[in-house]
């Protein structure tokens, strides 16, 4: 009798658990794939959740004034900011999405629409887009299409983050060395190893993703190499270009120019303590407060490599797709994404440059935000992220590869030999889960 | 406690019957040559590394974020601010709701679990019925489980019952666990039958036996068990990270987190964020800190 | 209702007699609210995840296909996608549970005989070293990593100030990396093993001291052959559950140093959540979460029989 009750009860969970994944199947696969209209919103009023990752610099204060004055000029729609970290939003958001819980709309990394579109979660922003007017020579070159994914629309490009060169102007001058920007390997080197001579580690590698994984994916390109292949099908960061730009970052450890085991923000908190002298960050943390009381000047990124080329991002604008998803609310949330596009000129002063190119090749621009022009001149040369489904996760091996060669634990190549080899694998798994 | 007479303390060593080693004074294993002075340096050490930390956490907080990087570093904040709390305060990261949050799951994953694990441990523990063995084999095999096993599957399933996000997320499948039950079944146990007996003979029912004498009596226990849930709760952490999703949902220990990584250079922000989660729960443990150490203690023993 | 007739002994033997009448329906109805969240939220979650695990389960596709044990085929086969990665968390955990187990019996034990001792204050002691286990584990992660930061930190400016190197990075590097989970883990959970370690200490008979006392026993022998042995019960609780709770560590790693270098300290229970909830890689996640539970259940068994096997 036991255990027959124990067969039993083993039965019942059995089915019920399979039953669920059943229902999991059939139900909760596949999301719509509506489209967003480009009309304004004259509904009934509704509450729409906004995620964005932007906690840092001013725009933790800009965002909530537009936000507010948004919601005070129309009384149908109420837009609720959710700032949230970037890593989190990623984590979190395709899951929610699934469940409902999703936002009606969001920002999200160049290299995140199209897995997002692959996965079923963004609605079509195809409509959006005529009615705004937008076509691809608006923005810069490739941002367009790298919103789309299989020929249709599903971001648009709301900004662009390129890195730069920080320099601590207090430093240079006290450490007698010269303060002319350098430009080139020539007088980058020089800068340093003048430095190194005065007592300062003049600029700090780290093997975090904002500044160690950015500043080699830049040098990588300098070298005239490329992340990935054509089709993205292979890793291709492990050429001699990947080496030699892997190698330079090593190299500043074992000439001395950087400390070993700077941990994250390291290098960007000893720019603000006069510690260094030069830091590759991005165009972001002209805002941040600590800066402020700094002598500080930003340039566009040293010529290292045999090409000009720095790493940048964009932030676009998605519309989930969420599971019971109101089309009154994706509806407003449209209304809102092109009121900001018409209210942009104002998100300069977040340190992100607008995408448009009309706003941000305003002369007025640069008058009131001097600090973005060297990250404007950049962008004629910007490499923006890989377009491909799931190549986030192929990304965080490169980032591997950048800290175990920092760190000491494997030579460049190694390093970049056995990340190459497991993207490879993430790579080929994209295709398989996501149909190429 | 044991008097020594002193016949029959070790001949070899005839001690004069101080205070210490015969009156009242339980012996101790060691440390009786060692002198008492050196034990007390010992303790204090060990109170000094537990407090000193948390006393730099909170002059942190009184810094400035270019003051809590820079070095020589100097206890004293220079300048003294409250900018942190303030900026704390202005509502970007709501850190008052996040405690609010903790406080009010902690409170109703206890309420859950007394509720369902002592009717279940009355009936385990007193009554007779088929399956008895079956259902207790069931629920004991469950306690050494990693709760790894049920990530991925509960998440689904609360997703399905539409809770993401919601406080019931982070209550109901945590008051789940087999060890309630069996805590409080090994209790009922141990407690005397004969006064249920007798209510029995004057015709009381169960409900009534278990409401009126048994919980009575396991009041104990039930402390135990209601500090260990709440302690729990309070320090769960990675199932609220993944089921909590909008700010303002958010618990204590995913909150600060989110807060420490939107934050991530300016320590003085963090750290005032860390001493609002502290104080007031250490005040409450400062107060019941006897009851509730207590209770944990009682739960080593018997389990 | 009680039989009269049946023996005094019997009546008021501890548990429910056998012969008693059954009252399945109000047992049952008193077991119901367990039952129902019980039967939903373990034994359903725990047939299910194996379900899953069967499956090439992506949660952001809407298509499961069964594929069998190759989950479990893929975790045990170097080369694939997922073995590197999930035997190098598994390897941290290893490393961790290692070295973090004995320091936390040794520690807490050395303290509860401390605080055994006939001193003034025990309790107020006993409290502050239970202190840091009620502020949570994002609060010590969060205070940790600000304290261990190895350029803005305190504890590298202290080690400074005393001669020691001060550039150590804690929270960047191994074996530090190491080192500071480690430690920090003690600190926030010594306090819990001291507390019931000092309650079965309190619970050893005195007697049994002095009549070792008599035998002419010194005070290591008395340890090793009455305390320890008088521990035994308590032991085996705590070394079973800091064990258990050492392999299931996610909190610190994911404050503390974010699963770096790389990926060094990144826990099992880290890779896991990360690849089923935040990759949505619920299939292969499930099969490591049942290998991490099958590893477990034999070291478990192995731990339990060694600590009875010690009478």
């Amino acid at each position: 009798m036991n255990r027959s009750l124990v067969t039993r009860a083993v039965a019942v969970a059995a089915t019920v658990g399979l039953g669920i994944s059943l229902a999991g199947c059939s139900a909760g696969g596949s999301s719509s794939t509506g489209t967003v209209s480009g009309a304004d919103y004259t509904g009934p009023k509704v509450t729409i959740d906004f995620w964005n990752g932007w906690t840092g610099g001013a725009a933790p204060v800009i965002v909530p004034e537009l936000v507010k004055q948004f919601n005070a000029e129309h009384d149908n729609i109420v837009v609720k900011s959710v700032p949230m970290e970037w890593a989190d939003i990623a984590s979190k958001m395709p899951l929610a999405i699934k469940a409902g819980k999703g936002p009606d709309v969001a920002v999200a990394h160049g290299d995140d629409v199209a897995t997002y579109a692959a996965q079923g979660l963004l609605l079509d922003s195809g409509d959006i887009v005529d009615g705004l007017g937008y076509t691809a020579d608006d923005f810069p070159e490739g941002l367009f299409e790298g919103n789309q994914y299989q020929g249709t629309q599903y971001g648009i490009p709301w900004s662009v983050t390129p890195l730069g060169l920080y320099i601590n102007n207090d430093v240079l001058k006290e450490a007698g060395v010269d303060t002319t920007v350098p430009t080139d390997a020539d007088s980058y080197e020089a800068s340093l190893a003048a430095l190194k001579a005065a007592g300062v580690q003049g600029e700090w590698v780290d093997g975090y993703v904002f500044t160690g994984t950015f500043e080699f994916e830049s040098l990588v390109w300098q070298f005239g190499g490329d992340l990935y292949d054509e089709d993205v099908t292979k890793a291709t960061f492990n050429s001699d270009a990947g080496v030699q730009a892997l190698q330079h970052m090593v190299d500043q450890i074992d000439k001395g120019y950087s400390p070993q085991n700077v941990p994250q923000d390291g290098n960007f908190n000893a720019l603000v303590k006069g510690e260094n002298a030069y830091n590759w960050n991005g165009v972001w943390q002209t805002t941040n407060e600590a800066l402020q009381d700094v002598d500080f000047s930003v340039a566009p990124l040293p010529q290292i490599g045999t090409e000009k080329a720095v790493w940048s991002s964009s932030t676009d604008w998605i519309f989930p797709s969420n599971k019971g998803q109101s089309a009154d609310e994706t509806s407003a949330a449209a209304t809102f994404v092109k009121w900001m596009n018409d209210n942009s000129a104002g998100w300069a002063e977040t340190g992100e440059l607008p995408a448009a190119n009309d706003v941000r090749d305003d002369p007025a621009l640069v008058e009131k935000y001097p600090n973005l022009k060297p990250f404007l001149d950049q962008l004629p040369y910007a490499h923006y992220e890989t377009v491909a489904p799931g190549i986030t996760a192929a990304n965080a091996e490169i980032t591997t590869a950048v800290g175990e060669a920092v760190l000491g634990k494997k030579t460049p190549k190694e390093a970049l030999d056995d990340a190459a080899a497991q993207a490879d694998k993430i790579l080929e798994q994209n295709a398989q889960t996501y149909g190429g | 406690m044991t008097q020594l007479a002193p016949e029959r303390l070790p001949a070899a060593a005839p001690q004069p019957p101080t205070p210490a080693s015969t009156g009242g004074a339980r012996r101790r294993p060691w440390h009786r040559r060692v002198p008492t002075v050196a034990l007390y340096v010992a303790l204090a050490v060990m109170t000094l590394a537990i407090l000193l930390p948390l006393l730099w956490i909170v002059l942190t907080s009184f810094k400035t974020d270019f003051d809590a990087i820079s070095r020589p570093a100097s206890p004293i904040p220079d300048p003294f601010t409250v900018d942190a709390y303030r900026t704390l305060s202005s509502g970007q990261q709501p850190i008052f709701r996040w405690f609010l949050n903790s406080l009010a799951a902690g409170a109703l994953q206890t309420a859950i679990i007394l509720v369902t694990a002592s009717l279940g441990a009355y009936a385990l523990a007193r009554l007779e019925f088929r399956g008895k063995k079956i259902v207790f084999g069931m629920i004991v095999s469950t306690l050494l489980v990693p709760p790894v096993i049920f990530l991925i599957p509960n998440y689904l399933i609360v997703e399905s019952l539409g809770w993401l996000d919601t406080i019931w997320a982070i209550t109901v499948p945590g008051a789940a666990g087999a060890f309630g039950i069996f805590f409080l079944r090994q209790f009922f146990v141990g407690l005397p039958v004969e006064i249920e007996e007798a209510a029995r003979l004057d015709g009381a029912s169960d409900l009534r036996i278990f409401l009126q004498v048994v919980i009575p009596l396991s009041r104990p226990a039930l402390a135990t068990l209601a500090v260990l849930s709440f302690l729990s709760n309070w320090n769960d952490f990675l199932w609220p990270v993944y089921v909590l999703l909008s700010p303002e949902n958010l618990t204590l220990q995913p909150g600060l987190s989110v807060l420490s990584g939107a934050y991530s250079t300016h320590f003085g922000i963090v750290m005032a964020g860390a001493v609002i989660a502290s104080v007031p729960v250490l005040v409450l443990f400062t107060l019941a800190q006897r009851q509730i150490v207590d209770s944990v203690a009682a739960s080593g023993v018997k389990g | 209702m009680a039989d009269p007739l049946l023996s005094p002994a019997a009546r008021t033997s501890r548990s429910a007699r056998p012969g008693a009448p059954r009252r399945d329906l109000t047992a049952y109805a008193f077991l119901a609210p367990f039952l129902v969240l019980f039967a939903l939220f373990v034994l359903v979650p725990a047939v299910y995840g194996l379900v899953i695990s069967l499956h090439r389960w992506n949660s952001l596709v809407p298509v499961h296909p069964f594929i069998g044990l190759q989950n479990y085929v893929d975790l045990v086969t170097p080369g694939s996608l997922t073995f590197s990665d999930f035997w190098s968390s598994m390897r941290a955990t290893g490393i961790f549970t290692v070295f973090s187990v004995p320091l936390l019996i040794v520690v807490p034990l050395l303290a509860a005989v401390l605080l055994n001792q006939n001193l003034k204050g025990t309790t107020f002691f006993r409290g502050v070293f239970f202190a840091p286990y009620v502020l949570g584990v994002a609060v010590i992660g969060v205070i940790w990593k600000y304290l261990l930061d190895p350029q803005a930190g305190v504890v590298n400016h202290l080690l400074g100030l005393i001669g020691l190197p001060d550039q150590t990075p804690w929270t960047v590097d191994v074996p530090w990396a190491w080192v500071s989970l480690v430690g920090v883990t003690i600190w926030w959970t010594a306090g819990l093993n001291t507390v019931i370690l000092l309650a079965g200490l309190k619970g050893i008979n005195a007697d049994l001291y002095e009549a070792a006392a008599l035998d002419g026993a010194g005070t290591v022998r008395k340890f090793w052959s009455v305390t320890l042995p008088g521990l035994r019960p308590v032991m085996i609780f705590v070394t079973t559950t800091t064990i258990l709770a050492s392999a299931n560590m996610f909190g610190q790693s994911f404050l503390l140093t974010q699963g770096g270098p790389g990926t060094e300290t990144r826990s099992a229970i880290m890779y896991i959540a990360d690849q089923g909830l935040a990759q949505g890689n619920m299939g292969a996640a499930s099969a490591m979460s049942y290998l991490l539970f099958a590893v477990l259940a034999v070291i478990s068994v192995v731990n339990f029989r060694i600590q009875r096997e010690k009478a």
